[in-house]
């Protein structure tokens, strides 16, 4: 009876579906998104390469000038990241030595993909 | 009409994931059927020797999609008691938190299944969208619907601020009355209550000599909880009661199960409301010292064991996972035979298989195209002839 | 001359073929919006019944090995023919031009031909879970036909009339049948659910069990035909019950002008239609799948006994009408 009752009572309401492209998703604030590098805090120490437990995070060489903890000093190398290889398991951000991180995990919907050569630097 | 061999799998409408079921029916009744597990071998076991404790638990964690969370507690659990490593209160609260609710989504997900594979799909819409509420409410705590990634070894990664938890705790009286409609459904709808009852009928005896664990051992009134029996995080302080049935078939599991989705949400109130403040993580030390230990955990599906062996270095030496699906098998295969062909989607949705959770090898010898089983140091030995021979470029 | 034309526009364009097919597709957008309503989903929109028909039509078709081919071809398009021919009999906006006596028992001939077309189809493609499905489809129609027969018996023996459209206007001078035969009423319904395999009597097609019995091995064109003949059975089905139980395309009150009467009999028709498409979707909804030996049970215990009842009563009435 209780079937019968709540089909009749759905027949009348609105639907539960969410219609993707026009309506939006609502996301989460600590939700795991797209693997993004912030080029301003990055010092280069590596930790982020030798967390990752996929391995899809390797140091290139560039240089540039950054402050960290109150002292001006020069890094000598940034992460690249395959962006479709990424697990998003965060490890990477919860190593990381700067405040706030160098490399996080947006939290933004992002898309997927399957381009192995896809990167973020 | 003569024997046939009816190939249930491995692709099939009816199975989930890959799994080969050779059943030999006559008409419509099963004489015998044969079982193949080994499609979705992934040799998660081996690569889990490969990777130290931080990195090993994301590879661990996607042992399941849905009982992801379990298998990093339980594993995390084992490391911590080999380094005798005590881990703050708050963070085994929000690990219990965590866990219940992946109880609870396991729950609603294998409903909406079971109702599928009878056809009746307004079940399977409705149960789904419910869990819905569960997802969110993981999403805004973890971050991520599956894989939840909230485990380190010596605590939790990220805590639960007090927004999350008055979002969930809103969320949960919701729920507590669309479970109360779903018990309504299940013991007065007909086509249920005639495709479910005396269906895949296992006795007390048979479960214990079949070694069923989980809901399905519980259905056939085995009072066995390792929450309750051997309690770890914080069941011994949680008021909450094991929900036994005496029907054994197919409709006492049901009935389980959704005695245990009411308990779950009590335990997950309870735990958000007296959370205790404090840090949630302490520094665990690089390496394990030499031990061996057993770990044991209640996932939805049953007693999940992590074997864990450590040598003194900052790796596993051994991990060995039993998974409760794969305890199952053995009666899901002796409790279809003499029903209904149309009655094996049932029987096999009703323990809940997980086989990403199960597989293991099976050699098959082409020249002689027969299976088997075959002893470790025999592989090992052509593992090495194969690979490591001089010869070979 | 101008006699022969206007029945060849009544069976090619309206209320013929033409129509038919038209109105096939919009019933089965209804019947799955209205379905995936009560489900609280969304649902298809208004043209995916012809959008999925001509996308099947343009689709690659798959012989399997060693199957008969010909019959393979002819199988769909007999049970499609069958189907329309079958509702050209049954009255739309007034009487059938093509009614004589005896053509319920024409009709309900022609119903059974899609049922024996998928036994063939299943027989024939070389596929145990097809040859499975066959078998239980033939079963099925043993159990439903009996009852269904015996229920629609019992309007035109109280009518006293073998033809369909005169049991329509029995009905208009006296009281509908669905007064007068509520049981009647209700095993067509369930026999006209169990005809058209749909839950609880979709077991030939049991998409869990036997992956999907009879119609696994057919693909591009002969899919798009089988699956037109479900949709057209749909409609001719719900339109002999409107027909026969809900008083067809009239009122009780007639209607003067001959072209009027047609008009408020065709609205008529489509919505004594849609309400019988209504009580068979929130059927379709509100249940699960049961098994073909518990249907074996529950056919020939209850609902065969119900249709002999109902039948009994009609007999005894009509002996008490007459002697009085």
């Amino acid at each position: 009876m209780s079937v019968i009752s709540e089909m009749f009572h759905n027949l009348l309401s609105k639907p539960v579906t969410l219609l993707y492209p026009i309506e939006k998703v609502p996301v989460p604030g600590a939700f795991r998104g797209r693997i993004t590098i912030d080029d301003d805090k990055c010092i280069g120490c590596s930790k982020c390469s030798l967390i990752c437990p996929a391995h899809v995070i390797t140091m290139v060489e560039n240089e540039r000038e950054v402050e960290f903890k109150d002292k001006k000093l020069k890094r000598k190398k940034k992460p690249r990241v395959k962006l479709f290889k990424c697990i998003r398991c965060g490890l990477c951000e919860r190593h990381c030595p700067t405040t706030p991180a160098a490399i996080y995990l947006k939290s933004e919907l992002s898309d997927s993909g399957t381009d192995p050569e896809a990167v973020v630097t | 009409m003569p024997e046939v061999i009816v190939p249930i799998g491995p692709h099939h409408p009816a199975l989930k994931e890959p799994v080969n079921f050779k059943v030999i029916a006559d008409g419509e009744k099963i004489i015998r059927l044969d079982l193949d597990l080994s499609y979705n071998h992934r040799g998660i076991e081996k690569a889990a020797e490969q990777r130290d404790f931080i990195r090993v638990l994301p590879l661990i964690e996607r042992v399941c999609g849905i009982c992801s969370h379990s298998h990093t507690t339980v594993f995390a659990k084992g490391i911590e008691e080999l380094m005798q490593l005590e881990i703050p209160l708050r963070a085994q609260y929000i690990r219990t938190i965590i866990a219940e609710l992946e109880r609870i989504h396991s729950h609603l997900l294998w409903l909406g299944v079971a109702a599928h594979e009878i056809g009746f799909n307004t079940l399977f819409m409705w149960t789904w969208s419910d869990r819905e509420a569960v997802q969110d409410t993981l999403e805004e705590m973890s971050g991520n619907r599956v894989h939840y990634g909230m485990n380190e070894v010596g605590g939790v990664r990220r805590d639960l601020t007090p927004e999350q938890v008055n979002a969930a705790l809103v969320r949960l009286p919701v729920l507590e009355e669309r479970v109360k409609k779903y018990v309504d459904m299940v013991n007065n709808q007909k086509t249920l209550l005639v495709r479910f009852k005396g269906i895949g009928k296992l006795s007390k005896e048979e479960a214990l000599k079949y070694g069923a664990v989980g809901p399905t051992a519980r259905a056939s009134g085995v009072d066995y909880d390792v929450r309750r029996d051997d309690p770890y995080l914080v069941y011994a302080d949680v008021p909450w009661n094991v929900v036994t049935d005496t029907n054994g078939d197919v409709y006492g599991r049901t009935r389980v199960r959704i005695g245990e989705l009411m308990e779950s949400i009590g335990i997950v109130r309870y735990c958000l409301e007296n959370l205790p403040e404090g840090p949630i993580r302490v520094n665990a030390p690089k390496t394990a010292p030499k031990g061996e230990i057993l770990s044991r955990y209640e996932a939805p599906r049953g007693e999940l064991v992590h074997f864990i062996r450590t040598n003194g270095t900052d790796k596993v030496e051994r991990v060995d996972i039993r998974t409760p699906t794969l305890a199952n098998w053995t009666s899901v295969a002796m409790c279809l035979v003499n029903q209904n062909l149309a009655d094996i989607p049932v029987i096999v949705a009703a323990i809940d298989p997980c086989l990403s959770c199960t597989s293991r090898i099976t050699v098959i010898n082409s020249d002689n195209k027969k299976e088997g089983l075959i002893n470790f140091d025999v592989l090992r030995k052509r593992f090495r002839t194969r690979y490591q021979s001089p010869e070979r470029p | 001359m101008i006699d022969s034309l206007l029945i060849l526009v009544y069976i090619f364009l309206f209320p013929g073929f033409l129509f038919l097919i038209t109105y096939a597709l919009i019933l089965e957008f209804l019947d799955r919006r209205i379905a995936a309503r009560m489900q609280h989903r969304v649902g298809p929109p208004f043209y995916q019944p012809l959008a999925d028909f001509v996308k099947m039509l343009g689709k690659e078709v798959i012989d399997p090995d060693g199957v008969d081919l010909p019959v393979f071809d002819a199988a769909p398009l007999i049970a499609l023919a069958a189907v329309m021919t079958a509702y050209l009999y049954i009255p739309i906006f007034g009487s059938s031009p093509l009614a004589f006596q005896g053509d319920l028992v024409l009709v309900l001939y022609l119903f059974t031909l899609p049922t024996l077309a998928l036994f063939l189809l299943g027989w024939l493609s070389r596929n145990i879970f097809s040859a499975l499905g066959g078998i239980r489809a033939v079963t099925q129609m043993f159990i439903y036909e009996v009852p269904f027969f015996l229920a629609l018996l019992a309007p035109a023996l109280m009518a006293g009339t073998w033809s369909i459209s005169e049991i329509m206007v029995w009905q208009q001078k006296n009281m509908w049948f669905v007064f007068l035969q509520p049981i009647g009423f209700v095993i067509a319904l369930i026999g006209l659910q169990a005809k058209l395999e749909r839950t609880p009597f979709d077991i030939p097609e049991a998409e869990t069990e036997i992956v999907a019995g009879p119609w696994t091995e057919l693909t591009g064109r002969r899919l798009a035909v089988m699956h037109l003949t479900s949709d057209v059975l749909l409609v001719a089905g719900s339109a002999l019950i409107a027909a026969i139980f809900l008083g067809g395309p009239t009122i009780s009150v007639p209607v003067t002008p001959i072209w009027l009467s047609w008009f408020v009999g065709f609205f008529l028709f489509l919505a004594k239609t849609l309400f019988v498409v209504l009580i068979l979707s929130s059927i379709k909804v509100a249940t699960g799948r049961i098994r073909i030996d518990q249907l074996n049970t529950i056919g020939w215990k209850y609902i065969a006994t119900a249709s002999l009842l109902q039948v009994a009563m009609v007999i005894v009435i009509n002996y008490l009408w007459v002697s009085s």
